[in-house]
């Protein structure tokens, strides 16, 4: 850049937001004497319209090439005046801004500490935009197709939207059917929805989209490249049976060798299941699966004479020989749908779950109280002596959530209400029964819930403050040790059947979507999204999106509310077809990279690699930027040892005089 | 212990004759009294000057990435034949470090293996027994030392001139090795780091004087940079100018960011062979500063660096799960 640098700076008042605690026309002044400073003004709304033709016109009168402006923190307003200098023909990278509200008047009460301090972050911004580089933004296609993984509510939701408005949705689904948790509910808080019905059109509609490809009992293996961009590779697990031959008619399950021997998942281990299976009646896809585990044929090599769902399948739909596949796409966006896991109520062994069978979670108690579960809705217990319609039930609720003992801090925002849902149904089915919850604090935040949460209580639920330490066994009955806090006075309540409200957690194997797509945690350990507030559906990784459970607990209305949001965010890159690519991005000096790989290891975008180069005659490796997927984060440039790898914008040499003139470094 | 030096010389010809191999480093005898020099050794006939003794402290891993690479003439292939190295148990994980770096290429080199059972502090000996100009010649026996000198022997307890590295090591047999010399020395009984419990037991002033009263003898030769297996980045940092992180006068200020950039670059690197601290003209006690630091990384994260050569860098890996106590 041979053109000598002519630096116009504009000094924000943002109202009185910046000028009440910094003297904006002194610092004017202070500016107009730095090197290469042309014109130094301020104004009361920098980013407004005015604002902005004020920069316009200094540039195309003074012949201005670099432009400070001195205001809000640039995640505010870069973009806006990045813009606004290009339309006066300045290269957009010739723009710094200088935080002097955020790191400055707001954090400052004498005037004079922030003028003096705006002054020095003022200097530090023009002694670095002198020294900046000219840019240019790329663009490159976007698939106009999208990746949804996870078909719950959450992901058959975005899937839907995606696909109505006309792009193509792959839609991954690790289990052999789609539905997701919500598909294992019996009625739903607070209107009292029949879970199936509202849920299994839906699924329906997921599986017959014409622009909607199910990849149900498939897990994503593999992801590469960059928003708009996306190849994905897709391992879809063998069933041992012909999908396109199944009618799911399933006489197999009725004849096979080891008929309902095991644990129904579906029912949360209450029912039992075959070997082959269709995971609950409205499952979607209606197709039978082996469970390699437990089948004779797979697992010993022999079942009787023949398999027998093999001789009884009437489709010829068995296939033994059966190999995982492999499916490859381009998608230009994802949706992570992952859902979450219930709480595992062994590990409060205080509470007995593990010992008694009559402590149930709230998970079993759904499938318990449905007219589809394994006792066709009858709630009956085993006491020891005689099966028995429960008299005396208690639920216990913030099983597992609001408890740092086992690591979640976090409130699970939906057992309150299932509590008192589960309540309603015992009340439904039992009507002379005792029915008590233990709780904390209700929460009954949402839309209608402090509604049913009155009517519940006047359904003769009795709610007891107080957090039982224990549940131990005395006779037939279980007895539930709690101090009531209201009363202080500590219980030892003699009950049936105990109900424990678990929270809901972040998947076990979530980690496996984590690696694939470099995404984090928040401290809940759920997917963390880019920002709490203003992007609750992005992540970090560009192109990414989050919806459901996967993020936090929450409830169905939430759930399907992101996950729209979710589909609206995804559907930009794709309804645009284009992507635009940062310009900031870092460069590797080849020259003196000794290959190490360190800035590989180290950058959380998968942005870098090694490429083998010619130095002289010898073949070396040295790093390499794909600039598609890097952000400009500069953690690599850190990284390295030798120096040999920063980004543009950001290089030690624009940045030092930065620093220098701040005056914390020679 | 016996090393058997007809064994180690056939070995040594064996592989320089090899046509996949450019050369040899081993150590052999210096010019003068104590002294061990390195000994590139390009046929066979050389490796007879080749010899393993307690006087042969020097790493020489470091030669694998000192070997300038010079531009290849057009026309001509560049030589891409092995480097054979002989090590020590420390000097091997600077190769296994090196590899973790991809500094070295696990093809580019022949690793042979020399089990150690400790070597001397040169210091130490010349304080006790004065240096002179003829050779002398040493051996292990038994638990002890030999001193072969104007055809007299004498026998020197292992405590009393084993070197302060050697009495930290852990890893005496090298960790990897394409062909083993001997077989296995069995390992000692660490003593206690006194070097680093020293440093420990100083509060924060007083570990900023005690530094700065070492740095402040830095003469800036750069010797432990240079002789660091792991110091060998195309164009280090410190001899940068633009922007000049290290300024080149010779004072306090500039020493000290000298030897505090070095020390945090070799942090999770440095494999504690302690040949920086030997070669320091100024004696400052690098070693100190760099035990210190593994202890860290090793207390901190469990990472020990040059001992696993599928190991991620350790300064370049990230783990979510990392437990950061010590950060705010
Ligand atoms: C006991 C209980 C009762 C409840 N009652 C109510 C209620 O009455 N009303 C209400 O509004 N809410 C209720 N909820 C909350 C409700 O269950 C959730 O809001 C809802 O299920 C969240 O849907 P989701 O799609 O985010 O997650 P999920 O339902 O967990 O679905 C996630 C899907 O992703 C799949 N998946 C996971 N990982 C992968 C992977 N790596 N690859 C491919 N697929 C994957 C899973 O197999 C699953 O199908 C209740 C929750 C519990 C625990
Ligand atoms: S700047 Fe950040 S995103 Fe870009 S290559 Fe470096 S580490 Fe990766
Ligand atoms: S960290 Fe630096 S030296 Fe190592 S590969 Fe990356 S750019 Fe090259
Ligand atoms: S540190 Fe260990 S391997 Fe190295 S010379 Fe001493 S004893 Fe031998
Ligand atoms: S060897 Fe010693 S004197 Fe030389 S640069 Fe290193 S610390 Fe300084
Ligand atoms: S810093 Fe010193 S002790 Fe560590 S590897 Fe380098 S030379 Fe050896
Ligand atoms: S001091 Fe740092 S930059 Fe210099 S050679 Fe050593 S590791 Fe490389």
């Amino acid at each position: 850049m041979t053109e000598k640098p002519k630096v116009g700076v504009y000094i924000c008042h943002c109202g009185i937001n910046i000028s009440s605690t910094v003297d904006v026309d002194a610092v004017a002044e202070f500016a107009k004497k730095l090197p290469n400073v042309e014109v130094a003004r301020t104004y009361s709304y920098m980013c407004s319209d005015p604002g902005q033709v004020l920069i316009k016109k200094d540039i195309e009168e003074q012949g201005l090439n670099r432009i400070v402006v001195a205001s809000c923190s640039p995640r505010m307003h870069e973009p806006t005046f990045r813009k606004a200098i290009s339309e006066a023909g300045v290269n957009p990278y010739f723009l710094e801004m200088a935080n002097i509200r955020e790191q400055c008047s707001w954090v400052h009460e004498e005037m004079e500490e922030g003028t003096a301090k705006a002054e020095k972050l003022v200097g530090a911004s023009v002694a670095k935009v002198r020294l900046l580089e000219a840019l240019e933004t790329k663009e490159v296609d976007a698939e106009p197709a999208a990746l949804v993984i996870g078909a719950g509510i959450a992901g058959i939701q975005s899937a839907l939207d995606i696909a109505d408005a006309g792009f193509k949705v792959y839609l991954v689904e690790k289990t052999p059917s789609v539905g997701g948790r919500m598909a294992q509910l019996d009625k739903t808080f607070p209107t009292l929805d029949c879970s199936a019905c509202i849920l299994t059109p839906k699924m329906v509609d997921a599986a017959s989209h014409p622009n909607i490809e199910l990849l149900s009992y498939s897990e994503v293996e593999e992801v590469t490249g960059f928003v708009g961009n996306f190849d994905v590779k897709v391992r879809k697990k063998a069933r041992y049976v012909d999908f396109n031959k199944c009618t799911g008619c399933g006489d197999c399950a009725k004849e096979c060798r080891v008929k309902d021997r095991f644990p129904n998942e579906f029912d949360q281990g209450l029912g039992k299941r075959s070997a082959i299976y269709l995971p609950f009646p409205q499952a979607v896809p209606a197709k039978y699966t082996i469970d390699a585990e437990n089948c004779l044929f797979l697992s010993k090599g022999k079942c009787g004479k023949n398999p027998k769902c093999q001789e009884v399948c009437g489709a010829e739909a068995i296939d033994f020989e059966q190999k995982d596949e492999f499916v490859e796409f381009k998608v230009g966006a994802i949706i992570v749908a992952t859902g979450f896991d219930p709480f595992d109520a062994s590990r409060k062994p205080e509470y007995g779950y593990d010992d008694y069978p009559n402590v149930i979670t709230g998970m079993e108690m759904e499938r318990l109280v449905s007219a589809s579960g394994p006792t066709e809705g009858k709630i009956k217990i085993f006491n020891g002596e005689e099966e028995i319609e429960p008299k005396e039930v208690a639920l216990i609720k913030c099983v597992g959530s609001r408890d740092e003992s086992v690591g979640n801090e976090y409130c699970s925002r939906v057992c309150c209400m299932y509590v008192a849902k589960q309540a309603h149904l015992i009340r439904d089915k039992l009507p002379d029964a005792n029915i008590r919850i233990y709780y904390m604090d209700v929460r009954a935040f949402g839309k209608g819930f402090e509604e049913f949460y009155d009517r519940v209580r006047r359904e003769n639920v009795r709610y007891i403050r107080g957090n039982p330490s224990e549940i131990f066994k005395r006779g037939n009955k279980l007895v539930v040790k709690v101090e009531d806090t209201l009363t202080s006075r500590p219980l030892e309540d003699e009950v049936d059947l105990v109900v424990l409200g678990v929270g809901l957690e972040p998947r076990a194997d979530m980690r496996e979507v984590m690696d694939l797509l470099r995404l984090s945690q928040s401290p809940d350990r759920f997917f963390l999204e880019a920002h709490p507030k203003l992007r609750p559906v992005d992540t970090a990784t560009d192109g990414v999106f989050l919806a459901g459970c996967a993020q936090g607990p929450k409830d169905i209305p939430d759930t399907v509310a992101q996950a729209k949001g979710a589909a609206a965010s995804a559907m930009i890159p794709l309804a645009r077809g284009k992507v635009t690519i940062n310009a900031q991005v870092a460069i590797v000096n080849e020259a003196t990279c000794r290959g190490c790989g360190f800035c590989v290891n180290i950058c959380p975008y998968t942005a870098i690699e090694l490429v083998t180069v010619n130095r002289f005659g010898n073949e070396v490796e040295v790093a390499r930027v794909n600039e598609a997927l890097c952000k400009g984060c500069g953690s690599c440039s850190a990284a390295c040892l030798s120096d040999s790898i920063q980004p543009k914008s950001f290089r030690d040499s624009q940045i030092l005089p930065q620093i220098a003139a701040l005056g914390v470094m020679k | 212990m016996k090393m058997d030096l007809e064994q180690l010389r056939k070995t040594a010809a064996e592989v320089v004759s090899r046509d996949d191999v450019r050369y040899l480093v081993g150590w052999k005898q210096g010019t003068y009294g104590y002294r061990v020099a390195p000994g590139f050794i390009e046929d066979a006939a050389g490796a007879a000057e080749l010899i393993f003794s307690p006087l042969c402290t020097a790493n020489l891993a470091t030669y694998l990435t000192l070997a300038e690479q010079l531009p290849v003439p057009r026309g001509e292939e560049p030589d891409d034949r092995k480097v054979a190295l002989m090590v020590k148990g420390c000097d091997s994980r600077a190769v296994v470090q090196l590899l973790v770096e991809k500094g070295i290429e696990r093809d580019d080199v022949v690793v042979i293996g020399c089990p150690c059972p400790g070597v001397i502090d040169a210091d130490l000996l010349a304080e006790k027994y004065p240096e002179t100009e003829d050779l002398a010649e040493m051996k292990w026996d038994g638990e002890d030392f030999l001193l072969i000198h104007g055809g007299e022997e004498t026998k020197i307890a292992r405590d009393e001139l084993l070197a302060e590295k050697c009495r930290l090591c852990r890893y005496p047999n090298p960790i990897i090795s394409d062909i083993m010399l001997d077989q296995e020395v069995e390992t000692w009984e660490l003593a206690e780091d006194e070097g680093v419990q020293e440093i420990e037991g100083k509060d924060v002033d007083e570990r900023a004087d005690y530094w700065a009263e070492q740095f402040e003898k830095c003469i800036r030769c750069y010797s432990c940079r240079n002789v660091c297996p792991l110091c060998y980045c195309q164009d280090c940092v410190l001899d940068r100018l633009n922007p000049t992180w290290v300024n080149r006068s010779v004072n306090f200020s500039e020493n000290t960011a000298f030897n505090i950039a070095r020390a945090f670059h070799l942090a999770g690197r440095c494999i504690e062979c302690g040949e920086c601290e030997r070669v320091c003209p100024a004696n400052i006690p690098l070693g100190k500063l760099n035990r210190k630091l593994a202890r860290e990384v090793r207390d901190k994260y469990g990472f020990e660096a040059g001992v696993d050569p599928e190991a991620e860098p350790f300064q370049a890996s990230f783990k979510p799960d990392d437990p950061e106590d010590f950060i705010l």
